[in-house]
Formats: structure tokens, C-alpha cells, sequence
């Protein structure tokens, strides 16, 4: 397993070199001049040839490229354009937010789908596998700004429930939790329905296999059989749909930070983009890029701990 | 089991987090302002951005203030001036009670270092405002000589802008390329506390300021302790935002919810007296088809301003049937022919008759073989809306016009091309005299003059207005230049854009101001009720 996971990292570095190569060269290719969205709207061509110079945007792009690559493999991602401030400490002030909203809204998506998913597959035909099955279709149809929308009109503001704007301190303070609740839910909610349906889907092919009928045919009770014996060899497909969906969660976390003025690396990422910030630009890149293949690295790890015949083999 | 416990610790959680709203109690003298970008840094000279200047007015202080009519010159900093008899040299007394938030004691120093260091800055933008200038001399520690090369009518007006704001340059020398983002020593009615870009601004009160603008009823100090400047993109949030004390006060509301705002008693909506910020569509008239000016009046006729006011702007917006707004300083209302730019459709098509250009029989019009095509690069904001609108206003008099729509991350790049017969620009200005000599000079070219208007008469009577010693002089020449690129018709004036600032059900009515489009200025008139 271990010589897995080392694998798995070596195969992660050309895919990083890509990330950094491809980020890079989008930034370049997109007909934006940092300088002239820095100098503004009334500055002079010539305002806007000298900050360009400046910023050493006159080299040519792939001594740039060079210059930036090597920075990066000392680990300095370089400093904002914008800002001025390393890049590094510009992600360090956001990642932790990020991560405390996906981690709000995982928390209890994920167990909620697999709740349903396992209630559908258990009374599967009934109304309630009706009912869930086509509570799922409509969360994963449903935009995510739209879910936003509908939360802060009528949460926020018809009922003046929750706070709806930014983020008010850590998670262990009320507030931090009052504001992280309806980001929360927003991008949660579009979580449950896939996996409810791939538990519900995985779920009932266990409970057609060989060793559940062996269970029932001893008298194991139902609620063992699903609760100790199936869910748990259904979860495989669920954990690498997880996997998958946190990718697209970064994606969404991107809408909900900017529909909540929530401080994270999504919203990070636009402003850096909208200002033609290179550096940042591709820092937010990077990291995305590196959450992701932990991500996938940790659902990795998680067929171990669902599956004992990978440990050992 | 445990899963079970979970839930029900989540219920828990979840229902205690639910009570209602309840504003803290540090919260009392503390306000926040909610906007859609934050900007690059808060240095006002490298950026021409409205986000920089709507902080540094607060946050900083120029030599003299612009009235709320737009037109008077107000002592700020400096309590009186003279201008010499060849208009070359201006001298100005300073306050002498003014201090920086730092506690620094504001000298001549400070106003020539801070000149100094925007001429001498390689980054540092429109200097052309600061004049040609020869030499600034502090001449003890409250008087400032301005010296320039030749004269600069518009100088004063120009030392209301944020550009002129004056900074504690001991302050900007040990920053370094931190000066605007980790400090901002300023002698304004706020002080900088931190900045988080692109996240929030927070600025305290300064308890000495006590030197405001006297069209403000409260000279100072401010009446609020704290302001934070959040950044909320989302129109939507905004709208709900302000109407539940989420954020106190905003200038960018999307123009659907300026009625439903207006109709909510605890919420205020104020504009400013006056406010120049323009929306054109611009000509490159170096380019075929459209270098003829018969296409170009026959184009502007067929525009319905009024039409484009009322459906992207929700009749918010003022229809434009000139360049600049007419309450402007040396606005030429008598030499400008605002019926170039009407719309009556028929005589447009008349127009382009006579030119020449025959209605084919797929409904657009060619002269001699070729078709009556437009390629009009255009903003992705409420631009959109109005060049659709545009584009089948031109559509009925058989004008094909393809509409290239890019971001903001893209336009600016897309801008400096020559590949575009049309764009959409809005832009703010203080005096008809400050909006000719950025767009109008043939040195300006090809940005921001992306007309390519090429004119030595035009430069001419440019210098002649930047040179007046006279009111009446200046007002003569820029009448001409109004007169002659007006009657080019090089660009198809869309709208003057409104400003709504509105206060939340915590505030008073804010006393807005249309300065460079930051509407609450020194943010003297915030006040709690």
C-alpha cells in the first residue's frame, strides 16, 4: 500500500509540471495585459508601457516561464502583482477558509446521502425511494447559484435567520459558525443527491450478492445485514464518486465564495484572474490542482480502509 | 450509533446558530460599506481605478476640494490661494493644524514631496494632470509654490482628484512596495487599519481631523469610529445585504433594486447634485466604411438612447445627446448640435441612401460591393445589454453589426488593437475640459484616444484651453474643440450613468458627492441615527 502511495506522488509531479506549464500559458494566451488593468481605465499608453516594463512583462514568455518554474521549485511562488504580498501568504489566508467550507458542507452531506441513498435501496420501489430518487434528479440538477439565491432571499432576508455575507471568525465561535451555514448548505446541497444515488445504485447490488444471501439464510436481521455487512462493501463506488465530486466541489466553491463574499481560494482565484494577476492567478491554479490529487491520494488510502484485501495485497 | 450522536450534536449546533440576528456590540460604531472589486493598491499614483480613489478620498486629503456642483473649488488643505498674473505659478497657504494619522505635523515638505515622487514615480500614471509642472518649492513650512512650464487651466480642478491626494512620503520611502497595502499614511477623515485585497479595508476614525470641506455640514472628525470596506460581488447579496444590516452602506446597487430600495422606509437612497460618468460607443475612424461621416450620423441617428435608458438602466439612466454631461464646467450648449445624435431612423436611412448605400435583399446595405458591416468590441457588463439593443437598432436601417463581448480580464488587451470599428467605453470626468484633453489629443492615440482622432487644429485648441488665463478663455476653446469633434460625430453618446448611494435602516442619509464616481467622498456625512 505504502509503495502505492509512493507511486501515486511520483505520477503526481509531471502532472503539477503540466498544471504550472498550462496555468502559465493560459495567462498568456488570454489577450490580457496585466499593466493596462492595473494603470486603468483613463491611464495613457504610455502609463501603461511603463508599468509593463515594470513588471517585467516585455520578456519574452518563456524566460518568463523560466524565471517562474524555478521560483517555484525553491517554493516561492512569487509575490502579487497586485498586492505585492507573496503569493504563499495570500493562499495561506485563504486555503484555511476554503477548507473549513468544504469540511462545513461534507460533514453532513455526506452522510445525508448516503442516509437516503441506503433508505431508497432498503425500500427500494416504495414511495420513499420515489421520493428520494427524485429529490436527487432535482439536487443535482439544480444550479448552484440558484440554491444560493434562494437561501439568502428567503434565509437571509425575508426571515433574517443567518448571515448571508463573509466570514465573521473560526468555527468555534457562534458567529463563525452562524456565517459558514448557509455556504454550507448551498454547496452541500448539491452533493447529496449524487451520492445518495451511487449508494442506492451500489448499495442494492450488495444486497444481491452471494454472502448477503448466506447472512439472510443464517437469520442475520435485515438492519445487520445492510448496516454492518453491505453498507460498508457498497461504499467502494461512493468514496471514488466522493473523491470525483470534490473536485467539481472546488468548482462550485468558486460560485459560493463569491455569492457569499466568503474569503476562500475560489473567490481568491476570480479576483486574481479578473485583475490579470499572473503570479496569484497561478498560485490559486497550483493549489487546486494540488487539492485535488490529494484528494484523490486520500480516497486512495480510503479503499484500504473499506477493503482489507488492499492492505495486504 | 455514533452517527446518530452526530446528527443530533449537528441539530444542536444548527438550531443555537438559528436565533435571530443580533448585532454585536462593537458593531455600534462601526459600519461597513459593501462594493463589487476592491483594487490594486491603495496608491494614488499608479492607478486611475474609481475602487483606489473612493478610498483614498477618505483615507487621504487633496489641496483644495470639488463643491458638490462640480464647478467651485473648495479650500482643503490649503486655506487660500493666488494664481500668478501668467497663470504659471500657484501658491498656496496650508493649514496649520493639520496633522497625518501618523501624528506627523502636514508641512510644504510633504505637498512637494508628494508631487515629486508622482513625476518621478516610472509607474506612476496621468501625470498630465499634475501639469508641466517646472518646480515645486516648499517656501517655509506653509507655503507651496506650484510652478509650471506654461499655464494649466484646469490645474485646481485636477488637485480635487485623488491623484493629487498628499501622502506622508517618509512613510511611502520606508514601505517600500509595501506603501499602499500593508500602510497608508494620510491626512484624511479615516485612517488605514489593514487591507485585505480583494476581501476587506478597514479604516478608523482620525480624532484630529477637524479640516473637512466646508460644503459638509460636519468638518470633522468623522462621526463613525471604524468603516470596512467589503468586497460583495454578488449583486444580489448587496441588494439583501443593505436591507438587513449586513452592510451599511453601497453606492453599486444593480438598477432593478433602486425602486424597491426606494420604496423601503428604512432604507435611504441619495444622489448626487451633479455626476459625470458617460457611457459611448466610440468610432476608430481611421478604419473603412466607418471613416466616412455620413455612415457615422446615419449610425448615430439610428440609436435610441431613450429606448437603451430605459431597458438595461431601468429609466434610471439620463439618454446622452452629447459627450459630456450638460451640467459640466464649460460645457458648450450652444455650439453643440444635439440633434447629430437624436434618433429618427428614417433619417438615417435617408442619410445612408444618399451616401450610396443600397438595401440588399438580405436586408443589409452595400456601396459598391461590399456590406455595410461593423465589428464593435464591447464590455461584458451591462454593455451587453446595450449594444443588443444597439445591434437591432442598426439592424433596421441595414447595418450588420457583429458584437465581440469580452470581460474584463480581456477587454483592455482586446482595446489596444486596431481590429474593431466600434467600442464601448464609460468613463468619469470632472469638466468638459477634463474629459477632451483624455480622450481628444492626437498624443492619446491609440489609448485612451481609440478613435484615432488625429486633428492639429484639435491639439491646438486644446493647448489654448490648458493654457487659458481666463474663464472665458478656456470656455472659448474647449467650445471649439466640443463644437468640431461633436460635429464629427466620433462617437455615439449612450447614456449619463445615475448614482444611488444607500444608506441601511443604521444610517442616516448619506450627503453623496459625484466626484470620479465615489459617492460618499470624504465620508464625512456618515453618520448613525
Amino acid at each position: 500500500m505504502l509503495r502505492h502511495i509512493t507511486k501515486r506522488l511520483f505520477v503526481s509531479i509531471p502532472v503539477l509540471f503540466g498544471v504550472l506549464f498550462i496555468g502559465f500559458m493560459l495567462m498568456q494566451v488570454v489577450p490580457t495585459d496585466p499593466a493596462t488593468v492595473l494603470a486603468g481605465p483613463t491611464a495613457s499608453a504610455a502609463d501603461i508601457e511603463a508599468i509593463r516594463e515594470s513588471m517585467g512583462l516585455n520578456e519574452p514568455v518563456i524566460v518568463q516561464f523560466g524565471i517562474y518554474l524555478s521560483r517555484v521549485l525553491q517554493g516561492d511562488l512569487g509575490r502579487s502583482m497586485i498586492s505585492n504580498s507573496a503569493v504563499v501568504d495570500e493562499l495561506a489566508n485563504t486555503v484555511g477558509p476554503t477548507i473549513e467550507l468544504m469540511a462545513a458542507s461534507l460533514i453532513w452531506a455526506i452522510p445525508l446521502g448516503i442516509l437516503f441513498g441506503t433508505l431508497a435501496a432498503v425500500r427500494r420501489g416504495k414511495i420513499s425511494d420515489r421520493i428520494i430518487m427524485a429529490a436527487s434528479v432535482a439536487g443535482v440538477s439544480m444550479p448552484i447559484f440558484w440554491f444560493g439565491l434562494v437561501l439568502i432571499q428567503y434565509v437571509g432576508f425575508k426571515w433574517q435567520l443567518l448571515p448571508f455575507q463573509g466570514r465573521a471568525g473560526p468555527l468555534w465561535t457562534i458567529e463563525g459558525i452562524r456565517h459558514i451555514i448557509l455556504p454550507a448548505i448551498t454547496l452541500g446541497g448539491v452533493f447529496i443527491g449524487p451520492v445518495a444515488r451511487m449508494t442506492r445504485t451500489s448499495l442494492l447490488e450488495v444486497l444481491n450478492s452471494d454472502f448477503v444471501r448466506t447472512a439472510r439464510a443464517k437469520g442475520v436481521s435485515e438492519r445487520v445485514i445492510v448496516m454492518k455487512h453491505a453498507l460498508r462493501n457498497s461504499l467502494i463506488p461512493v468514496v471514488t464518486l466522493i473523491g470525483l465530486q470534490i473536485g467539481f466541489l472546488l468548482g462550485g466553491a468558486v460560485v459560493t465564495e463569491t455569492m457569499f463574499a466568503w474569503p476562500g481560494v475560489g473567490r481568491l482565484a476570480v479576483g486574481a484572474i479578473v485583475s490579470a494577476d499572473y503570479a496569484l492567478s497561478q498560485g490559486a491554479i497550483l493549489v487546486l490542482a494540488i487539492s485535488f490529487i490529494a484528494v484523490n491520494i486520500i480516497v486512495d488510502l480510503l479503499y484500504a480502509v473499506l477493503d482489507p484485501r488492499l492492505r495486504t495485497s | 450509533m455514533e452517527l446518530r450522536k452526530l446528527l443530533l450534536r449537528a441539530g444542536a449546533i444548527a438550531l443555537t446558530a438559528s436565533l435571530p440576528l443580533v448585532a454585536p456590540a462593537a458593531a455600534e460604531t462601526s459600519i461597513s460599506v459593501m462594493r463589487t472589486i476592491d483594487t490594486d493598491r491603495y496608491d494614488p499614483h499608479t492607478s486611475t481605478s474609481r475602487a483606489t480613489a473612493e478610498v483614498m478620498f477618505m483615507m487621504g486629503d487633496t489641496l483644495v476640494a470639488l463643491a458638490p456642483d462640480m464647478k467651485g473649488i473648495r479650500p482643503l488643505l490649503a486655506e487660500s490661494w493666488k494664481v500668478s498674473e501668467d497663470g504659471k505659478l500657484y501658491t498656496f497657504k496650508l493649514r496649520e493644524d493639520i496633522t497625518f494619522c501618523s501624528g506627523k505635523k502636514l508641512t510644504a515638505a510633504d505637498v512637494k514631496a508628494t508631487i515629486d515622487r508622482w513625476l518621478a514615480l516610472d509607474k506612476g500614471v496621468v501625470k498630465n494632470r499634475a501639469g508641466d509642472v517646472k518646480e515645486i518649492r516648499a517656501v517655509g513650512d506653509y507655503v507651496v509654490e506650484y510652478e509650471l512650464e506654461q499655464p494649466y487651466s484646469e490645474l485646481l480642478y485636477q488637485m480635487t482628484q485623488h491623484f493629487h491626494t498628499i501622502l506622508n512620503v517618509d512613510q511611502v520611502n520606508k514601505l517600500g512596495d509595501d506603501f499602499g497595502v500593508k500602510g497608508f499614511d494620510g491626512t484624511g477623515p479615516y485612517c488605514f487599519e489593514s487591507w485585505e485585497p480583494r476581501n476587506q479595508l478597514v479604516m478608523t476614525k482620525h480624532d484630529a481631523y477637524k479640516w473637512g470641506p466646508d460644503f459638509y455640514k460636519n468638518t470633522g472628525p468623522a462621526k463613525i469610529d471604524k468603516v470596512v470596506w467589503k468586497i460583495v460581488p454578488e449583486d444580489n447579496n448587496r441588494v439583501a445585504g443593505i436591507q438587513t444590516n449586513q452592510g451599511d452602506v453601497t453606492q453599486y446597487l444593480p438598477y432593478w433594486s433602486v425602486d424597491q430600495l426606494e420604496a423601503n422606509p428604512q432604507i435611504s437612497v441619495t444622489s448626487p447634485p451633479y455626476y459625470f460618468w458617460t457611457y459611448y460607443v466610440g468610432f476608430k475612424i481611421t478604419r473603412d466604411i466607418v471613416n466616412d461621416i455620413e455612415v457615422r450620423k446615419a449610425l448615430n441617428l439610428a440609436v435610441d438612447q431613450k429606448a437603451m435608458a430605459e431597458g438595461p438602466f431601468f429609466g434610471k439612466a439620463a439618454p446622452a445627446y452629447a459627450y459630456t454631461h450638460s451640467g459640466t464646467l464649460d460645457y458648450a450648449s450652444d455650439l453643440i448640435d444635439e440633434s447629430l445624435f437624436g434618433y429618427d431612423p428614417e433619417k438615417a436611412a435617408a442619410i445612408l441612401d444618399a451616401d450610396g448605400w443600397k438595401m440588399g435583399d438580405d436586408g443589409f446595405r452595400v456601396k459598391d460591393g461590399k456590406k455595410l458591416e461593423l465589428v464593435a468590441y464591447s464590455f461584458s457588463n451591462i454593455w451587453r445589454q446595450v449594444m443588443e439593443a444597439l445591434q437591432g437598432d442598426l439592424r433596421k436601417i441595414g447595418v450588420d453589426l457583429k458584437v465581440e463581448v469580452f470581460d474584463a480580464t480581456v477587454i483592455w488587451g482586446k482595446l489596444k488593437t486596431q481590429d474593431f470599428d466600434l467600442y464601448t467605453m464609460s468613463y468619469p470626468y470632472v469638466s468638459a475640459g477634463d474629459a477632451l484633453n483624455l480622450y481628444f489629443p492626437s498624443a492619446n492615440m491609440p489609448t485612451p484616444n481609440r478613435m484615432n482622432w488625429d486633428n492639429a487644429q484639435t491639439d491646438q485648441w486644446l493647448k489654448e484651453g490648458r493654457g487659458a488665463l481666463t474663464d472665458a478663455d478656456r470656455a472659448a476653446a474647449y467650445g471649439k474643440v466640443q463644437k468640431q469633434v461633436h460635429d464629427a460625430v466620433v462617437w455615439i453618446p449612450i447614456v449619463h450613468e445615475p448614482m444611488f448611494v444607500a444608506a441601511g435602516p443604521r444610517l442616516k442619509p448619506v450627503e453623496a458627492h459625484g466626484i470620479y464616481g465615489a459617492g460618499l467622498y470624504k465620508g464625512l456625512s456618515l453618520e448613525l441615527k
